[in-house]
């Protein structure tokens, strides 16, 4: 059976901060990823696994089991830092950042990798089996439905999500790789809160709501049946945006590393994390990171305030501490008057 | 990997001056007594104590992760070595790594208690003593523990904090000038790590020459008598429990006088190490008795500890079970201070059901093995399951696959979850005698090892409201809302669900179904309709249902009936029965299904009818009598529990 292409990331209707969340995270996977929280039949999912189409290429240290950045010294594994030493890390090969997903009822030896039983059994010695977290280093993670993930499972995650490396000591095996994703998780909140610390780690996070606008639910039926009608033919229509959304996402990355922030674009961001009283730096740092992505996926080289304006609506409402029975509210139109001032 | 460490310089962390310093004493002085960082997050406590890794000079930062399995941490047989030599040869775990060198442990509030405890234990015992696998090792080894953690996250018990000599806390920064400079300085890190670092360069190199010249002069401190003094009055000013405050004050103080270069201490060193020292220890005055408190020397500890092991691993062979001591959370209670009192007033026993053996839903599970394998026998049966609900509160022991494997023992009966590790590592002495198929190692049924697994669990507590027309029945609403939402608050902490029925006129009315969400219990309790008659066995039987269909979704959960009422039966549905023997033929069918129950009867007519004593009695309950409800009093009774 032929396997039915993915519908098309560009062909979603709406949820436009959804969309740009994603696509900054691509650009820059450092920032941090992205929470989206939202009703049933609301295109969460769609939209991460369509996303897969617009990922970049990355240059990976050949025949790697983690995908090394030859470039970046410090995040090498254990292998690729012997050859680093001895000079033989040469040999490269370009491959496709992909997404990674990591189900609800994954066992913590999947997600850590674990003791390779075959090798030990066939050969009596020990051998690490790459896990999930593995696979997911240099890519995207995403794990649906992340708010019923079991406890261990999240304490393994913000561990790595903290370290960017995922240490393991267990089944008789003692080894540590690196771990650098970008999370992204989907839930729906009316089945249960996630854990404040894993919220905390998103640097992004959105709420999707179904489209109330009587024409664009039109829209969202008619792409849907169009493409179920005819995949290919639906997929082939949409060819040309999907290119043109990669290459600019692709030129963003290269533009990111020379985006700067003004100093009073610094002094915003103080004032506001001051004004709000949040806890930590984090959100300082990730509205920051958020800006200079903006500014990139807009082509520019500087941060403005439009940038942070956009930062300050995906990076903080998630980060307004809950008193008891309260959402956690943020007053944007207050953010927005400290950010212009 | 060392390499990943060498990352954000320590030096470069604007503020937080108490928890670097806090880091230098730990670095300098080991017999300080490990330091506990405390702080929300984003308050760069990770970044600092990576950082601290390339201040240590040729000590090692060794990350204890979360997830560790017992053979890891304590060390085991060595299985190489086994198999091609067929000797059984100790192979050190971390801790055996750890000897003269750092261990990290990120989010040490979530590590299981027992393993903490044993980290601790053993390095103020300066030796590991391992009887596993068929091994059995001694040997020596001394670190430093630093351990961070986010309070929201839940905190330590005292008796673990109690452990750790230092202590900090780390801010929240709220000048903008600082909190500018933090961005501006991750920005750069961000740009060019390496011409970040230079910049730096200079200042760790002195800082690291500061530590090395402070460990050289540490053994020459002298500690006078007036300073040993000191500490007493410290720790006697300060209420701490047991002898070790005044030792880790010395300690640190010396250590803190090395770092200025000094070979004695002045008041000042003391006053600063007391800064560190006693905030996690000072206890409120003891009250009328005089401090009768066991002196908490570490043999005492291990001694007790290791008693506790026999009783709470139900095994029957010692040999695969670890040494030190796991003692699950019924030793909690001993040391925990805080515990508050119980009520002891109409407050029949709490009623627990040890082993639930009665649930007999039948699971069969395949097993995720996609390789050959030689010569096991693997008899998936049906899966026994049970359900303890053995009185912990937020660990227990699960004997479905899922949970943390933490350790294997021998199997009881037949074994549905392969430790594949252990199982090798105990067919590997034998391999030179076994014959081989291709394969250097032949397992044998006698190998096989069972995976013990741990889970949080957490308990599904139903309220079951009188939401008749009597009196009172707004009150007891509003309280029972009041109380659930407050649960759902710490829920991800604890892990509990929630629910509320509501019976009133004919009917029981499930107004929220049993969840952990916030929003959901918001959306749903916004109104509380109450009015009309009390069928109060139709309410007992809706909460029957709905819990006994919680329990068959989640086996582990520990379901608790939580029953509000006045206790008026005075309604049924089918026509004849007698509203108050058919609510008490579904008390006696809870009872019998052992769920955990609580009366909370609000009865407070002038002629008292005591149905609901009754009932609560059928349900072999835990009874409470309220004049006036509260949230505050139903949180109280829930706390109480014990569960």
């Amino acid at each position: 059976m032929k396997r039915r292409g993915v519908y098309p990331f560009t062909a979603i209707v709406g949820q436009e901060d959804m969309k740009l969340s994603l696509i900054l995270n691509v650009i820059n996977p450092a920032l941090g990823g992205v929470l989206i929280k939202g009703e049933k039949g609301t295109a969460k999912s769609t939209a991460v696994r369509a996303l897969a189409e617009l990922l970049p290429a990355m240059e990976t240290v050949k025949g790697c089991r983690f995908h090394c950045d030859p470039l970046q010294e410090n995040f090498l594994c254990d292998d690729c830092t012997a050859k680093f030493h001895s000079g033989e890390l040469k040999e490269t090969e370009t491959l496709k950042m992909r997404v990674v997903e990591l189900p609800v009822s994954a066992t913590e030896d999947r997600v850590v990798g674990t003791l390779d039983v075959e090798y030990a059994i066939k050969h009596g010695e020990k051998k690490f089996e790459p896990g999930l977290l593995a696979q997911a280093n240099r890519n995207i993670l995403y794990v649906d439905e992340i708010n019923l993930l079991d406890d261990h499972v999240v304490d393994v995650l913000l561990d790595a999500a903290a370290m960017g490396v995922n240490t393991v000591e267990r089944e008789g095996v003692s080894y540590s790789h690196p771990a650098r994703f970008v999370l992204v998780g989907t839930m729906n909140p009316e089945e249960g809160d996630i854990r404040p610390q894993l919220l905390d780690r998103f640097a992004l996070s959105v709420t999707v709501t179904g489209e109330h606008d009587r024409g664009n639910r039109k829209e969202v039926i008619k792409r849907r049946l169009a493409y179920e009608a005819d995949p290919e033919g639906f997929i082939a229509s949409y060819q040309k945006e999907q290119e043109e959304l990669a290459d600019k996402i692709a030129a963003a990355g290269e533009l990111l590393p020379e985006v700067t922030v003004p100093d009073v674009m610094l002094d915003k961001v103080a004032d506001l994390a001051i004004d709000l009283g949040v806890d930590g730096h984090r959100s300082d740092i990730t509205m920051i990171k958020t800006a200079m992505t903006m500014a990139a996926f807009r082509g520019s080289r500087e941060v403005n305030t439009e940038d942070l304006k956009i930062a300050a609506r995906l990076a903080l409402p998630h980060r307004m501490r809950r008193r008891p029975f309260e959402d956690g509210t943020l007053d944007m139109e207050k953010v927005l008057a400290t950010l212009e001032g | 990997m060392s390499d990943y460490f060498k990352c954000y310089p320590f030096v470069a962390v604007a503020g937080q001056e108490q928890a670097k310093r806090a880091i230098l004493i730990a670095l300098v002085n080991h017999k300080a007594g490990g330091l506990l960082i405390s702080g929300v997050t984003g308050t760069a406590k990770s970044v600092l104590v990576r950082g601290a890794a390339e201040l240590s000079g040729d000590r090692k930062l060794l990350n204890l992760p979360l997830n560790v399995t017992e053979d890891m941490l304590f060390g085991s047989i060595d299985l190489e070595y086994a198999v091609t030599q067929g000797e059984r040869r100790f192979e050190p775990g971390l801790l055996g790594r750890a000897d003269g060198n750092i261990i990290y442990i990120d989010e040490v509030n979530l590590l299981r208690p027992e393993l903490l405890t044993a980290v601790l234990d053993i390095n103020m015992a300066g030796e590991n003593r391992v009887e596993r696998d068929g091994i059995s090792f001694v040997h020596k080894t001394e670190y430093t523990v630093i351990g961070t953690m986010d309070p929201h996250e839940g905190v330590l018990p005292n008796h673990l904090l109690d452990r750790f000599g230092l202590f900090v806390e780390t801010e929240n920064l709220k000048e903008k000038e600082q909190r500018k400079e933090i961005m501006q300085r991750l920005l750069d890190f961000a740009k060019d790590a390496t011409a970040f670092r230079a910049k730096y360069k200079k200042e760790t190199e002195q800082l690291r020459a500061q530590i090395a010249k402070a460990r050289e002069l540490l053994s020459e401190v002298e500690i006078g008598d007036a300073m040993m003094e000191l500490a007493v009055q410290y720790c006697s000013q300060a209420f701490c429990a047991g002898h070790r405050a005044d030792l880790y004050l010395l300690e640190t103080a010396k250590a803190i006088a090395a770092l200025a270069g000094r070979t004695y201490i002045l008041p000042k060193d003391m006053e600063e190490a007391a800064l560190y020292v006693l905030p996690h220890r000072m206890r409120k005055p003891p009250e009328p008795q005089p401090e009768e408190q066991p002196p908490q020397e570490e043999p005492e500890d291990m001694e007790e500890l290791s008693d506790q092991e026999d009783d709470d691993m139900d095994s029957d062979d010692s040999q695969e079970n670890l040494m030190p001591p796991p003692p699950p959370d019924n030793d909690t209670d001993n040391h925990d201070e805080d515990k508050p009192n119980q009520e002891e007033d109409n407050q029949e026993p709490p009623e627990q059901d040890p082993q639930n053996n009665s649930n007999q839903e039948d699971k069969v599970d395949g097993i995720d093995m996609h390789f050959p394998f030689p010569k096991m026998v693997l008899d998936m049966g049906k899966d026994q399951i049970k359900r303890k609900g053995s009185g912990k509160r937020s660990l227990t022991k699960t004997d479905l696959k899922q949970g943390r494997y933490v350790r294997a023992e021998l199997p009881k009966e037949k074994v549905n979850d392969l430790a594949f590790d252990a199982t090798i590592r105990a067919a590997a002495p034998y391999q030179r005698h076994r014959p081989k198929n291709d394969c250097a190692i032949n397992i044998q049924q006698a190998d096989l090892r069972q995976r013990v697994r741990e889970k949080r669990i957490g308990t599904t507590f139903l309220f079951l409201v009188d939401a008749s027309g009597s009196m009172g029945a707004q009150e007891r609403m509003k309280a029972v809302k009041g109380a659930i939402f407050a649960m759902l608050q710490e829920a991800y902490q604890k892990r509990d669900k929630v629910g509320m029925i509501a019976f009133r006129r004919k009917a029981a009315e499930e107004l929220l179904p049993i969840t952990r969400s916030v929003d959901l219990a918001q959306k749903r309790l916004a109104e509380l309709p109450t009015g009309g008659k009390t069928p109060l066995a139709e309410g007992l039987a809706q909460a029957f249902i709905t819990l006994d269909m919680q329990i068959r979704k989640e086996p582990d959960t520990e379901p608790v009936l939580v029953l509000v009422t006045d206790g008026r039966a005075n309604s049924v549905v089918q026509e004849g029965e007698d509203p108050v023997e058919s609510a008490m033929k579904l008390a006696k069918q809870i009872h019998k299904a052992k769920i955990t129950s609580i009366v909370i009867d609000t009865e407070t007519d002038f002629i008292k009818l005591g149905v609901a004593r009754q009932v609560a009695a059928e349900m072999g309950a835990n009874y409470y009598k309220l004049k006036q409800l509260s949230q505050g009093d139903i949180l109280h009774i829930i706390r109480n529990l014990g569960i």
